[in-house]
């Protein structure tokens, strides 16, 4: 008796399941073809907290190097020298290799106006490691001394409320928000 | 012969002139059903193994030493890969562990969205588990049902931390970003859509006599075994015994949620079967789910994080903290000499014993159940060797 009793579980336990997957033909489809076939670019549609390529607004990198010493596998590598005469900080150097990256996001962090930062991009694939070094500084530059109050450049206002912006995101230590 | 440098001795009798030679087999270490990069050495006779010898080491990072180089605050990155597929309780076991250190108190919000940041983690990676546990065996279907679930976690996630697999949302002293507009409704949502669809898998996979067939009885685990054994988790529950560090070794905010701990009852086979180890796991979603119910309701105002210097430099000492990963009790030992890099770290993980077990349970076994054996006792591959 307990042979036929275990081929009626069996047939009657494979209906059950197969009722459910049936189901499913009228249920809504949760996936989407990527990459296009949405109404928004996919990158337009993450949270603004995704964490995806780095990118550096140099316009409003002050040369502290606070990223470059809170990134755990060195990534980064900043060559920043202060002119004598002028005491302005020159950039020379600001590499990130995307290759190594982990985006952990740990630069982002103490960054004090927002330069570094990650992009909602991620389609970072290429064929060789050497191109996948992003150097951002072309030819040395002198590095953004913040302003005593709002800043007045109009080029450089709407980098550092976006910069702001993203710092904000992050919980700062004793903030009540 | 010498196999992984194990010494094993041919244990048959049989008559003279009449033994056959034992099949050695390799199982991994790339096989689709090892979750990972898992190598088995297999003696089998015929369809029955003797024994399958678990070989470890294919996936060692030495993260443990790595903290020795990268320092406290920039270690959290690299605990999200302990154990990748429940990065959380990994996070929440170093901050736990630096803020025992230096004694630093977590504002209340913070506790609160740790609690939910792990439980939604939990849920995920179990989900992973039990939907793997169908496919190793040969259902295929329910394993897309519960990553269709486990996507809708990592949207939540990826809006609460910005990564959808590797975290590194926790923090020394808190969590790196508040929650976010909206997050408690939607993640209320999930939560109350998520519950009914336990049910539904249930009916989809679980009560199937097939599927029943395959784990009831397979690999039973006595309870004092698994003590011997040193298992953790799910894996200790489903053979009845009921500890969870969450209530026995209470930590952050848990002793004020209310929740049971589901154990193992044998209800299709003998008590600490497979399937008690995969039914503690369903039940455990739920749990998760009252867990989550409550903590979402319940969020206080406040800072999300203590301040911490950034420069972080803790009192000589010796801790070692414990939390309740997926995959059980996870243990955190860490030795500071004072300076800003630890001087040592050492983690317990709970797939490290699951997997020492195998060796046992596998003697007699069919070369099929085998696979039974690994989906249930969740092992996932980067947790045995960090």
């Amino acid at each position: 008796m307990g042979y036929f009793n275990n081929i009626r579980e069996t047939i009657r336990t494979i209906f059950e399941g197969m009722a459910i997957t049936a189901s499913h033909l009228v249920r809504e489809p949760y996936t989407v073809q990527y990459p296009d076939r949405i109404d928004l670019p996919i990158q337009d549609t993450l949270p603004f907290r995704y964490r995806g390529l780095l990118d550096v607004d140099l316009e409003i990198c002050t040369g502290c190097l606070a990223c470059e010493r809170a990134c755990p596998i060195d990534c980064i590598v900043i060559e920043a020298e202060k002119n004598k005469q002028t005491k302005e900080m020159i950039l020379r150097r600001f590499d990130i290799d995307l290759a190594k990256c982990m985006y952990c996001g740990l630069c982002s962090e103490p960054c004090p106006t927002g330069s570094i930062h990650h992009t909602p991009e991620f389609e970072g694939a290429d064929y060789s490691l050497e191109s996948m070094v992003r150097r951002f500084v072309k030819a040395p530059i002198p590095a953004y001394k913040p302003t005593k109050g709002p800043e007045t450049d109009p080029e450089i206002a709407p980098l550092l409320t976006r910069g702001l912006r993203y710092l904000d995101e992050f919980a700062s230590p004793g903030d009540s928000k | 012969m010498s196999t992984a440098g194990i010494e094993i001795g041919l244990e048959r009798e049989t008559p003279a002139g009449l033994e056959t030679e034992e099949m050695t087999l390799n199982m991994g270490p790339q096989h689709p059903s090892t979750h990972g990069v898992l190598r088995f050495v297999v003696k089998a006779d015929g369809e029955v193994m003797r024994r399958a010898i678990p070989d470890i080491g294919y996936l060692h990072r030495s993260i443990e030493k790595i903290s020795e180089k990268v320092g406290y605050h920039g270690f959290m990155p690299y605990t999200d890969r302990v154990d990748y597929v429940s990065a959380m309780q990994c996070n929440q076991g170093w901050a736990m562990a630096c803020e025992k250190l230096a004694s630093i108190e977590v504002p209340r919000r913070g506790e609160y969205c740790r609690v939910i940041a792990c439980e939604l983690g939990r849920i995920a990676s179990h989900l992973i588990s039990v939907g793997t546990t169908g496919m190793d065996i040969g259902a295929f279907t329910p394993f897309t049902h519960a990553l269709r679930e486990r996507e809708r976690i990592n949207n939540l996630l990826e809006e609460l931390c910005g990564a959808r697999l590797t975290f590194n949302y926790m923090r020394i002293g808190g969590c790196a970003w508040d929650i976010p507009p909206g997050f408690v409704k939607r993640a209320s949502e999930f939560v109350e859509q998520f519950e009914p669809l336990i049910d539904e898998y249930n009916e989809l996979i679980s009560f199937n006599k097939i599927y029943v067939e395959r784990l009831a009885n397979v690999a039973i685990v006595p309870a004092e075994m698994a003590i011997a054994w040193n298992l953790v988790g799910p894996n200790l529950r489903g053979s009845g015994v009921k500890y969870d560090v969450r209530k026995d070794v209470p930590y952050s905010v848990y002793p004020e949620l209310e929740f049971d701990v589901p154990v193992g009852t044998g209800e299709r086979g003998t008590l600490g079967d497979s399937y008690d180890r995969y039914m503690v796991r369903m039940n455990e979603m739920k749990e998760s789910c009252r867990i989550l119910r409550q903590a979402l309701g319940g969020i206080p105002e406040g800072p999300v994080i203590a301040k911490v210097p950034r420069t972080f430099k803790p009192p000589p000492g010796e801790v070692y903290v414990r939390v309740e990963a997926s995959r059980g009790d996870m243990g955190w030992f860490v030795v500071s000499d004072g300076t800003a890099f630890p001087a040592r770290t050492h983690i317990r993980t709970g797939s490290f014993s699951a997997m020492a077990i195998i060796e046992e349970l596998s003697k007699g076994l069919m070369i099929a159940d085998l696979v039974a054996v690994i989906a249930s006792l969740d092992i996932v591959a980067p947790e045995v060797d960090r």
